[in-house]
Order: C-alpha cells, then sequence, then structure tokens
C-alpha cells in the first residue's frame, strides 16, 4: 500500500533506453522549484507487458495510464519526474526519446510548430533558455493555477478512483459525481503550497497558500539529518517517533489532560518544544524522530491551513495533490486527522493518486492543435468503460 | 529686556518626573494594616524622607548610601509575638521588617516562568496635620469605602528560563516573595506565614513543578487554569494601561487607545511554547478556538538544533544579523527572478521556507545560523499570523491581539505577524501586540486572588514606571537580585562595562529604516547589523488608588497631555539633546544638595549613567517605555534622580531664592495696592509672566542676580512686558473680571493656580495673583507639587511662603487662615482652623506627580476635590501650561500664562520666539459638546 512514493527517487541516474516501439508525443513539462514532472503521450502497437519491462519506469512514482483507441492501438499517458537540481537527466531524457511533435525523428523541419513544449512551474521561465540551448526547443509557458486545476479536473472526472481518503492506514475510494465535483479545494502541497478555490472547469481562484510545503520539509530534513533524498526523509519519518522532539500536552501537564478545551496529553503542544530543554545537540537525535516530527509539524500546519480555507468558503470537499504527499502514508494520515480534527469530522480530506502530476496534466491539456484535445476526450468519455486493471498500471499504490 | 533675547534658555532642562508619592494619600488606611505597629513601637523609627525612597532597595549592609533613605526589605530577624500567646491570629512583632508585604503569582510554561508579585508600600503621610484640614475643608470624607482597603503598591513583571528554574526560586526567596502568600489574613495583618503561604500559578508547570516550590521554598501552589488566566490578564490590561496596545507594521509602532466599553470581541493569540487561539467575548467569556502546535517552542528547538544557540534570546539576537534568501526559496527563485504577478506574489515572496536548503550540495555547517534563524522566525511568524487571520475571519473579529513570549517585542517577528494578517486580510483585520505581552497569565494567576482589590482601579490609578538598575529591565533578569543601592550602583557600573543593552551606543537611525516590510526580505543582509531595538521594556507598575482624573477637563477621553509630538524625530532628538547638555549641571547640583560626599558624587555618576541609558534606550526605540511624551521623558528624569536618592537637588536653592523675593515682597503689595483694579489686573499678569523668567536652570536668570536686587529685576522684567504678547487674551480675561458695557463683571468663586517656580515665580508672580482674586472674594487654592521637580515649589513647601508671605499682608494672613495653611507654618496654633476671620480661604493642595508638566488625567484625590467648585484654572509656566496642556479643554474658564523659554517650542507653539509671552483666556467648554451639538 505504501510502498509508492517511498522508494528513491534518484531516477536522474537510470540509462535510459530509448523506447522506439512507441510514438511518443505531446510531452509536457512542469518545472517545480524542486522537482520536474513529465507528462507524455505514447501510441503504438506494443502490449502493456512491453511498457513494463522498461526499466526506467519503473520508480514507483513513474506510472502511465492507458487506453485504447479504435485502431487497436495502445495509447497511454505516461507520468515521469525527475529532480529539478538534475534538470540535466531530464533534457537528456528528453534527447534520448527523440521526443519531437508526432516522435518524428526524422522531422528536420525547425518550424516553431514542431519545437514545442508545453510547460508550466516556474521553471519553466527559469529553463527556457536551457531548453532552447540544449533540445532547440522552444517552452510554451502555461499558467501554473490553470495547469493544476485542469490536470485535477481532469483526473477527477477521467480515472475512476483517482481520490480516496485515508484514515487509520486505510484508504478509501471515493466515487465523485462528475456533476457534483465542484467546488472544491485544491490544495497543491509542491515546494509551497498553494490553495485554490475551484468552481469549474475554468473557474478558479487561488485563495490562500504557505510557504511550509514540501521543501520545507525536504529542506530543513536535509539539514536535520543529513538526508540525501526527499524519499529518504520520507522512509526515515516512518520509523520515527515524535514525542522524542515534540513538546506534548502531557509533558507540560506533568502526563495530565488539558481536557478542559480538549487536548490529550499526547497532543503536539510545540513542535519540536522537547529540544529545548534537553541538553542534547543535534546529533544526539535520531534522524528518524526528527524527520517524523518535521512531517508531523509540516502535514498537521497544511491540513489545518487548508481546513480553515475550506470553512472559510463552506467547501466540503478539500483535494490534497503535489509532490509532498507521494502516498506516504503518514503524511496522508496525518493531513487527514489535522482536516478532521479541526472541522470536528465536518470535512474530509482528499488525496489523489496522481497527486504530482497535476501541473503537467494540465500543461498536456492545454495541447489543443491537431486534434489532440481528442485525447483528453477519449479518456473522458471511456474511463467508465474501461475495465479497471487497464486504467492504471500502479497497483500497488 | 532686549539683552535678555540673546541668552540661551536653560529653562526646560528644569523639567523632571513626577513620584509615587500619591501613596500617601493611603494614610487613611493606615490605621487597618496591623503590622504597622512594629514600628511604632520598636526601636527603629523610620525618618520621614524615608517614606520616598525607593522600595526595591532591601536592607543596607553598611553602606553610607543607605543613611536616611532605605528601610529594610522582609526582615524577619527578631520575630516576636506581641501579647497574650492564647490570642487567636496574635499579631507578630517584626522590630526588623519593613512594612512592604510582597504578593506573588506564577505562570510556569514550557519555556519560561513568568512572575507577576506585588509589594505595598505604605507611606507615611508627610504633612498629616495639613491634610486633614484640607480634607475637612474640602468636604473630603473617606477615599476608600471597600470592606478592604485598595492597596497601593507596585506590581512587578519578572521572568526566567524554565530550565534554570533555581535561579527563579533564588529570586522569590531573596526578595522573601514567599512568605507574603495572599490569602486574605495576610493582606490584613502579618499573619503567620508558614506553610499555609500558597502561591497562585498557571501554566502547565503549576502542575510538574509544585512538589520542587513545595520542597525548597514551601510554598503550595494552586493551580489556575491557563485559559482563564490568560484571558483575564489580558482584559485587565487592555482596560488598565493606557497605551498597552499597538501595531507594529515595517518597523514602525503605533499605540492604540482602546475604549475599553467597546473591546469585545477580539480574538487573543496567545504564542508560548504553542500556540493558542481564543475567542474573547468578555469578562470571563471566551473560548478556544483554534490554535497550532508550531509556535515559540518550535522556533526555539528547531533553532537549538540547527544553530546551536544557547538561548532563545541568542537566537532571537542572530536573526537580526540574517538574510533568509540563502535558504528560503523564493517566488522569483522558482519563477527566474520574475514575480508570479497573476495571483499577486513578487519575486522576493518566500515560495518555500527551507525551500534552498534542498538542491544544494550543501551541509548544515554550509549555512550561516544568522540565516537559518531568521528564516526560522519568519515561516513561524508568518503562520502563525496566518492561521490567527483565518480564525478571525471565522468569527468575524478585527482586532487580533497577539500575545505570549514568543514575541518579545521583536520587530521583526511582529511585522511578519502583522503583514500576515495585513496581507490576507486585505487590510480589513489588525495585529495587535500587548506591552506586557508574555505577562497575560501571570497577571491572570495574580488577579485570580480573591482580595487584591486591583479590579476596582482605573486606568489613571497606575503609573509604570522604569527604575534603572533594578534586576528586571523589560522583564529579564541580569544576574542575582539586587538588595539595596549600593549593590544597584555596583552592578551597573559593571553592566556599563559589559557594554551589554542597557548602556549599547545610540543608534540615530530614525524609527521606519528599521522596517522590514514584513513577508518582504529584510533590506540589510550579509554582516551589516541590524539593530532589532524594539524590544519593550517593561517596568514598574505602580498601582495609586488615589489618583483621580481631573474632573474639570472637558473630555477626558481626547485629552492629551502632550502638546509637543515626540513621535516626530526630529523633536525628540532635539529633546535629547537639551537633557543630555543639561546633564552635568545637573548632576552637580544634586551632588551639591546631598553634601558633596564622595557618598554622593558615586550617586551622581551613577544617576548620570543611568539616565543617559535612558536616553539612549529612547533614542534607540522612542516606544520602549510606552508611548512617549516630553511630559514622560521630563518626569523619567526626576524619577531617576530620586532612585538614586536625589530627593530635592534644588532645596537650598529654592529656599535662597524665596527669602529674597519675600523680603521684597512688601515693596511690590505696595505698589500693587496703589494702582486702580484695572491697571493692577494688567500688572499682576505682567507680573506673573515677568517672575516666570526667574528660573534657575536658566543662565539668564543667573546673570540677572549679577545686575541687581530682585525686585528691580523683576519690575524691568516686567516693565518690558510690552503688549500685545504673542498670544494675547488679556481684554478677555479683563472684560470677564470687570465687566463691560454689555457683560456683568463675573465673580469667580474658587479658583485653582497651578504654580510653578520657587522664588521669584511663586512669590512675585502667582502670590500676588492669588492675592487679588482673594480681594476680590474667590477662593484660592494653590496647586503644588507632590514631588520636587527641580526649582518647582512643592505643595509641601507652600504653606511655609504663605505664612512668610502672611506677615506682610493682611488679606493673606486673613485667608490663610481660612484655610488652615498656618496651622502648619505658625507654632502654637489650634488643629482646627480659626472662624474669626470671614475671608475666603487660600487653601494648598498637591497635585499628585512629581514633575514639571502635569498629565490631568492622574491628579490626587485632594486636587479632584478641590477642583469641584472650582470655576477658574490658572495654570501658569512652560511645563504645565506650555508642554502640557496647551491645548486641553475645561469645563471652565481657564488661564494660561507662561514666558517661552524656548526657541524652539516659541517657532513651534506661536510661532514666535524666546522669551514671547502667551496669556491665553478660553471661556468654560460645554461639558459634553456631543450633546450641545445635537
Amino acid at each position: 500500500m505504501e510502498s509508492v512514493g517511498t522508494e528513491a527517487a534518484n531516477m536522474g541516474e537510470r540509462e535510459f533506453k530509448s523506447c522506439d516501439r512507441d510514438d511518443v508525443s505531446h510531452l509536457s513539462l512542469d518545472i517545480g522549484g524542486s522537482l520536474i514532472k513529465m507528462v507524455y503521450f505514447s501510441s503504438g502497437s506494443s502490449s502493456p507487458s512491453d511498457d513494463q519491462k522498461d526499466s526506467y519506469l519503473n520508480d514507483g512514482t513513474n506510472t502511465s495510464i492507458g487506453t485504447s483507441n479504435y485502431n487497436g492501438l495502445r495509447e497511454k499517458l505516461h507520468f515521469l519526474k525527475f529532480e529539478t537540481s538534475k534538470i540535466d537527466e531530464c533534457i537528456k531524457f528528453i534527447s534520448s526519446k527523440h521526443l519531437r511533435y508526432y516522435g518524428g525523428q526524422d522531422n528536420k523541419n525547425l518550424a516553431s510548430e514542431d519545437n514545442i513544449i508545453k510547460a508550466t512551474g516556474g521553471g519553466a521561465f527559469k529553463f527556457a533558455d536551457l531548453f532552447k540551448e540544449k533540445l532547440g526547443i522552444v517552452l510554451d509557458k502555461v499558467d501554473e493555477m490553470s495547469c493544476l486545476v485542469a490536470g485535477a479536473n481532469f483526473l477527477l472526472k477521467a480515472v475512476n478512483h483517482e481520490a480516496f481518503t485515508y484514515m487509520d492506514g486505510r484508504k478509501d475510494y471515493v466515487q465523485i459525481n462528475h456533476k457534483d465535483l465542484y467546488p472544491y479545494l485544491l490544495v497543491n502541497v509542491g515546494s509551497g503550497v498553494s490553495m485554490i478555490k475551484v468552481d469549474g472547469d475554468n473557474e478558479f481562484e487561488r485563495v490562500s497558500g504557505t510557504s511550509v510545503g514540501g521543501g520545507t520539509f525536504w529542506g530543513l530534513g536535509r539539514l536535520l539529518t543529513k538526508c540525501q533524498s526527499f524519499d529518504e526523509l520520507l522512509e526515515l519519518s516512518r520509523q520515527g517517533n515524535n514525542r522524542v522532539i515534540d513538546m506534548l500536552v502531557g509533558d507540560i501537564y506533568g502526563g495530565t489532560d488539558y481536557s478542559k478545551i480538549g487536548l490529550t496529553s499526547t497532543t503536539i503542544a510545540s513542535s519540536f518544544g522537547r529540544a529545548i530543554s534537553a541538553n542534547k545537540e543535534l546529533d544526539d537525535y535520531r534522524p528518524e524522530d526528527v524527520a517524523r516530527s518535521l512531517l508531523r509539524m509540516i502535514s498537521n500546519n497544511i491540513g489545518q491551513i487548508a481546513y480553515l480555507n475550506a470553512l472559510r468558503f463552506g467547501l466540503k470537499r478539500i483535494i490534497f495533490g503535489g509532490f509532498f504527499i507521494r502516498g506516504h502514508a503518514y503524511t496522508m494520515d496525518t493531513i487527514s486527522v489535522a482536516v478532521d480534527f479541526w472541522s470536528k469530522g465536518e470535512a474530509k480530506a482528499l488525496f489523489l493518486r496522481h497527486e504530482g502530476f497535476l501541473g503537467a496534466l494540465g500543461a498536456f491539456m492545454n495541447y489543443e492543435k491537431n486534434g489532440f484535445t481528442d485525447i483528453t476526450h477519449q479518456f473522458m468519455e471511456q474511463s467508465c468503460e474501461i475495465a479497471q486493471d487497464l486504467v492504471c498500471k500502479d497497483e500497488d499504490l | 529686556m532686549a539683552n535678555l533675547r540673546e541668552r540661551e534658555d536653560h529653562r526646560e532642562l528644569n523639567i523632571g518626573i513626577g513620584g509615587d508619592l500619591n501613596i500617601d494619600n493611603l494614610a487613611d488606611d493606615k490605621s487597618k494594616l496591623n503590622f504597622d505597629t512594629g514600628k511604632d513601637r520598636g526601636s527603629t523609627v523610620l525618618g520621614k524622607e524615608e517614606q520616598l525612597r525607593d522600595k526595591d532597595m532591601g536592607p543596607k549592609a553598611g553602606s553610607s548610601i543607605h543613611r536616611s533613605l532605605s528601610r529594610p526589605q522582609l526582615d524577619l530577624s527578631g520575630a516576636a509575638i506581641q501579647g497574650n500567646f492564647e490570642e487567636k491570629d496574635p499579631a507578630i512583632l517584626l522590630p526588623n521588617q519593613s512594612d512592604d508585604i510582597s504578593h506573588l503569582a506564577l505562570d510556569i510554561g514550557g519555556s519560561l516562568i513568568k512572575l507577576v508579585y506585588f509589594s505595598r508600600h505604605e507611606n507615611q503621610p508627610v504633612n498629616d496635620r495639613r491634610r486633614k484640614i484640607i480634607k475637612a475643608r474640602l468636604g473630603i470624607t473617606n477615599f476608600n469605602r471597600r470592606s478592604f482597603p485598595i492597596l497601593g503598591g507596585r506590581l512587578h513583571f519578572v521572568k526566567f528560563e524554565t530550565a534554570k528554574i533555581n535561579e527563579c526560586l533564588d529570586f522569590i526567596y531573596s526578595k522573601q516573595l514567599h512568605r507574603g502568600g495572599m490569602d486574605s489574613r495576610s493582606w490584613q495583618t502579618e499573619g503567620p506565614n508558614t506553610e499555609s503561604t500558597v502561591i497562585k500559578a498557571t501554566g502547565g508547570g503549576a502542575y510538574k513543578f509544585a512538589d520542587l516550590f513545595k520542597d525548597k521554598l514551601g510554598i503550595s501552589i494552586e493551580k489556575e487554569d491557563e485559559m482563564n488566566c490568560l484571558v483575564s490578564g489580558a482584559n485587565y490590561l487592555l482596560k488598565a494601561i493606557r497605551h498597552e496596545a499597538f501595531t507594529h507594521m515595517e518597523g514602525r509602532k503605533e499605540f492604540v487607545q482602546l475604549d475599553s466599553n467597546d473591546l469585545y470581541p477580539y480574538l487573543l493569540v496567545n504564542i508560548g511554547s504553542g500556540v493558542s487561539i481564543i475567542k474573547v467575548d468578555g469578562e470571563g467569556v471566551f473560548e478556544r478556538v483554534s490554535g497550532t502546535n508550531v509556535g515559540g517552542g518550535t522556533y526555539w528547538g528547531l533553532g537549538k538544533l540547527l544553530t546551536k544557540c544557547k538561548s532563545f534570546d541568542e537566537l532571537l539576537e542572530l536573526s537580526q544579523r540574517g538574510d533568509n534568501r540563502t535558504i528560503d526559496m523564493l517566488v522569483g527563485d522558482i519563477y527566474g527572478g520574475m514575480d508570479y504577478s497573476k495571483i499577486g506574489l513578487s519575486a522576493s515572496t518566500i515560495a518555500s521556507s527551507f525551500g534552498k536548503a534542498i538542491s544544494e550540495n550543501k551541509e548544515i555547517d554550509d549555512y550561516r545560523p544568522e540565516d537559518i534563524s531568521l528564516s526560522l522566525l519568519r515561516m513561524i511568524s508568518y503562520n502563525i499570523g496566518q492561521i490567527s487571520y483565518l480564525n478571525a475571519l471565522r468569527f468575524g473579529l478585527k482586532r487580533i491581539f497577539f500575545g505570549g513570549f514568543f514575541i518579545r517585542g521583536h520587530a521583526y517577528t511582529m511585522d511578519t505577524i502583522s503583514f500576515a494578517v495585513h496581507f490576507w486580510s486585505k487590510g480589513q483585520a489588525q495585529a495587535m501586540f500587548l506591552r506586557h505581552e508574555g505577562f497575560l497569565g501571570a497577571l491572570g494567576a495574580f488577579l485570580s486572588y480573591e482580595k487584591h482589590g486591583l479590579d476596582d482601579l482605573l486606568v489613571h490609578q497606575f503609573v509604570e514606571r522604569f527604575p534603572m538598575g533594578a534586576p528586571y529591565i523589560g522583564g529579564n533578569v541580569h544576574g542575582p537580585p539586587l538588595g539595596d543601592l549600593n549593590e544597584k550602583i555596583s552592578w551597573m557600573e559593571k553592566f556599563v562595562l559589559k557594554g551589554t543593552e542597557i548602556t549599547a551606543p545610540v543608534p540615530m537611525l530614525s524609527p521606519g529604516t528599521t522596517g522590514l516590510g514584513g513577508f518582504e526580505v529584510p533590506s540589510s543582509r550579509g554582516d551589516s547589523l541590524r539593530p532589532d531595538a524594539s524590544k519593550l521594556n517593561v517596568g514598574v507598575l505602580h498601582l495609586i488608588p488615589s489618583l483621580e482624573v481631573f474632573p474639570l477637563l472637558a473630555d477626558p477621553k481626547t485629552y492629551e497631555p502632550n502638546t509637543i509630538d515626540l513621535s516626530d524625530h526630529g523633536e525628540l532628538e532635539y529633546w535629547f539633546k537639551v537633557l543630555s547638555e543639561h546633564m552635568p549641571d545637573l548632576v552637580d547640583k544634586a551632588v551639591a544638595s546631598e553634601g558633596g560626599t564622595d557618598d554622593a558624587k558615586r550617586r551622581g555618576d551613577a544617576f548620570a549613567r543611568a539616565f543617559s541609558a535612558h536616553l539612549a534606550r529612547l533614542m534607540e526605540e522612542p516606544s520602549a517605555y510606552g508611548k512617549l511624551g516630553l511630559a514622560h521623558l521630563l518626569e523619567l528624569r526626576e524619577e531617576c534622580l530620586r532612585e538614586f536618592h536625589f530627593h530635592d537637588a534644588y532645596r537650598s536653592i529654592k529656599q535662597r531664592e524665596n527669602e529674597a523675593s519675600l523680603a521684597v515682597l512688601q515693596d511690590l503689595l505696595m505698589e500693587l495696592d496703589s494702582m486702580d483694579e484695572e491697571s493692577r489686573l494688567l500688572t499682576l499678569i505682567e507680573g506673573v509672566l515677568a517672575a516666570n523668567i526667574f528660573d534657575w536652570g536658566s543662565r539668564a536668570c543667573v546673570d540677572l542676580y549679577h545686575k541687581g536686587t530682585i525686585i528691580e529685576i523683576y519690575r524691568m522684567s516686567r516693565d518690558k512686558m510690552q503688549r500685545p504678547w504673542r498670544v494675547d487674551d488679556f481684554d478677555i480675561f479683563k472684560e470677564r473680571m470687570f465687566g463691560s458695557a454689555e457683560k456683568k463683571p463675573h465673580k469667580y468663586k474658587r479658583a485653582l493656580l497651578f504654580v510653578d517656580n520657587s522664588g521669584a515665580d511663586i512669590v512675585l508672580g502667582m502670590l500676588p495673583l492669588a492675592r487679588e482674586l482673594l480681594r476680590r472674594g474667590t477662593e484660592v487654592v494653590l496647586v503644588g507639587n507632590s514631588l520636587p521637580a527641580l526649582n518647582d515649589v512643592t505643595a509641601m513647601e507652600l504653606p511655609e511662603i504663605v505664612a512668610e508671605a502672611a506677615k506682610h499682608c493682611d488679606i493673606l494672613r486673613a485667608a490663610a487662615e481660612a484655610g488652615g495653611l498656618l496651622v502648619d507654618a505658625m507654632i502654637n496654633v489650634q488643629d482646627s482652623p480659626r472662624e474669626s476671620s470671614l475671608s475666603v480661604p487660600l487653601m494648598v493642595v498637591e497635585n499628585g506627580c512629581g514633575s514639571p508638566c502635569i498629565d490631568l488625567r492622574q491628579v490626587s484625590s485632594e486636587l479632584a476635590a478641590a477642583a469641584k467648585d472650582a470655576d477658574l484654572i490658572v495654570l501658569e509656566g512652560m511645563g504645565r501650561a506650555l508642554h502640557t496642556n496647551y491645548n486641553a479643554t475645561f469645563k471652565c474658564d481657564a488661564l494660561k500664562v507662561a514666558m517661552v523659554k524656548n526657541q524652539r517650542l516659541a517657532a513651534k507653539l506661536i510661532n514666535g520666539n524666546i522669551y514671547d509671552s502667551v496669556c491665553r483666556f478660553e471661556a468654560a467648554t460645554s461639558p459634553s459638546p456631543s450633546l450641545s451639538f445635537s
């Protein structure tokens, strides 16, 4: 259940094989502060089992959604990510895949239309020159929020069992009626956090946000634990005990609850509060415990702020996406508990299976030309009919 | 007179500060306090002047400094039970014990222990007989009609780190605070303080450390609910302290005056180790609606792990030199330096706190601790501001008060929180902070004692003082408690050598340049020091139940005593310069007044250091002691002098001048009596103005003495008073007095004369005016200072001067007799005033302060009583009529008379020059203008 997102995500070190059999086209990118998310479309005669042999796709977070067109060709959307600091790997990958318009490796025509990649995220601006220089590709910048919302709307409508709740280690898929999807609060937890009120297909507003997000977890965590990667840090936190470092209500009240205001003795009164009084240095704490406290602090805070914003607008549904979550059980659990606690059970935290790819997917949806919007329509139309096992490869999500 | 214009002005240098003499007014309650008997019976009978000394001083150990001024602290040595041992609750005679009784409440948090303790000071009446007569005359019967006395005394605010709880225990022990548990009995008597001592405490540690307190000090801790305490502490502060709340935006503080009738509802955010967010709907009506675990403990805890700082304050200080851009990921970092303006995010907005620590190949040691601390501080402050705002929004609350020890008056913290609230609310909600931010809980616990008697105190009954060298500057404890003045001076000497905050060099930055714009990136970076000056000093809160609002103020709510706004930095700098330059001369005089001994010199040095430090502190942060006005500044100086036991630096000078002036009074009166009424009135007002130039701080005055006799100079000055004066309402005043074709003359029933300097000013200026009013059948009340302030005449000195003057004048004598003044001054006079005289009375009351200025919101009860029948007020001199109250309006007629002896003030206030005269007359203002309007 939890394996997704917990494996090391250093795919940049892998050797990318050329995927000759696929017609790879319509690639889009979401270049964030920490990670680059990629979505591309392939169609070809290859069987699903062939795909699974592609070693570089076996990183748990790299997935694909497949569907069949009437020609019997397998059409797939692929989801990949790279660390932004290793952007060269991403460029290498694109180059190796000969990802050009319609996969036309022979197409030497440098007309601008052929060399455009839809991209979003801050990096679409920052690295525009790099892509131009290395690949001759022009990044067509698409607004980040629009992409997030379009991506989320697409997933929620097109993919069965995209959304789920997560409480006490239990995952429950939620069937959302397309007609009753709006309004909802979309919380995209990337390096930072954006909170977007979504009222319709293209109606949305960024109502809030916080700078305490995935980047904070990773950044602080790196300083505190010397972890080499985000996923390593997440993995550490699974083995940690936050009570070592967090000051609990019981620590302050000598083991008793402060029941008058509904605080049990195990409630965290102050994250990292115990690091104060003890005569301990950083090295005296287990990295696992540090990671755990950090994760709880940040997850809880995001959950709380999200709930308060949902409350403001009377939204019952809060959908969390973005790469911070990564299907990590404890993260989802903490966020869910925070929403549940502050809303007194009134509001629910929902998560998305393709949480990290909202922006990239949204950018992908932005391809409007040459009938390519059909892809999305196909997914949307067919999703109800497609057998569940075809929809998604990442069964172990 | 022309030569006068060229002379320098020095008068304003003489202005000083009011004392807490008002506690004297508790005399009536004194009889109820049995423990005074110990003093009466014991051999250690103390002199009168001891009543005025600083009670923070403990017993002296053979130090000459204490000569006549110190009174021992609670000293149980030699205790013996008085009377029958079978008696229930026998009084204990403590021959070596002072009558200071302290009471204590604690707030023991996860990080800090906050103490609020009360020390009661029973001052002997300075002038009991005169006062009795005045009271009888003014119809004052009983100040306090409560079942228990409202206590005059002081509230102290002190904090310790919880990790160093032993320091706290030592402090309590050395101050003997644990002996004064506030059960109802010990409020009344010095009952047996054994194991029954119960101390109110709140905070989690109240549970955790209960046994420790029991073991070490024998204190039983009674736990009070934390939220209750927070809320009642906040409610109390917001109601009792005039300028408790302030906003803080971009480095700039603005004190907010709240209408205590319109306080609720509000959101109270207490940032301790964690954060509690409480909706307060009224007295005792509140709900904890939210909170966050990301609070002060998180800042400190994470900060400690990341930077190895040894203390919270060290960490906070580090942040002042930090640049968060090295660690935080900004919108610009993601967008390649561009804004994401579509959603209102500028390039410098933090996208992800600590987000930059991700991608670089850096270890923790590669980051500057300063930067880490700043990033952390911003992250947590901003987050708290955001969550608070979202909760305020939920309940439609516009006011959010932030308290708790995380804030610590730290500018950047407050700016960040304010920015968050402002940003998210789009300016609709306001973040406010409290000067006593950290002490809400402890104060609430203190208030939970049943019979503290503080509930009934109102805002005008509090005076905050800032003793220098006390161990709790800003609530911080710097070393062991100070036993006496000697220790205090020694401590200060070391302190100065150390160059710590009190004597820090004075940065002359104008306020606002340190403003960092909250969420924006700090303007400073690298190693450039960004001084965080905005820590607020928490003073000692004097509770003076006898203070009242001057009843004749037309609109007490909008009254502002200070004429000059010191928030104008240029103004502030000017006055600081004036005060600094005058200091050496003042120290000389002060030392001379104490006989010029080595001890006096040492105290003089200490005073100079202390007052310079005050000035430096205020220059650095003008709001450090609350809202700053010139009156406060001048009062601070007087208080500082008193703190170092200079009680009347100008004593001998005043005496000499009084004598010289009295010697020529008869000549003057004869001259006046030869005039007709109308020209006499003019001559009298001219005389007041002329005499107001006699000023001991003024070099002009000193020079004049070499040129002739005092009466010659006076006459010469008077003759130069050519009308029209710069502000000249004399004709209106004259018409009011004598009438005109259309108007009948007005006979005033009672006039209050607020007098200024000793010597010619009172004797040749104000007394003749008083005499004229008496002659016209108007009762006259001379209002003098309660405590000396430079060469200002005090209420205590006035009877003697009047008695002396009465020897030359029948009018004055009869009136003084009628007013009971001669009782004090003459020997062999009975207690009750002689009824033989038919004259209207001449009386003397004290004004309740010891400053050359006067804040009419806080005057003595006897002045308030005297004001009841008054229909004319005369304010004389720069301090009372110009620096303060120039724009004050009254329910009765008011005459403001002064000579301007400061070029800057003359230019600013009356668009005139030095030595211009002001004679401003304003007829009574309708008591409630708003009503008359409709």
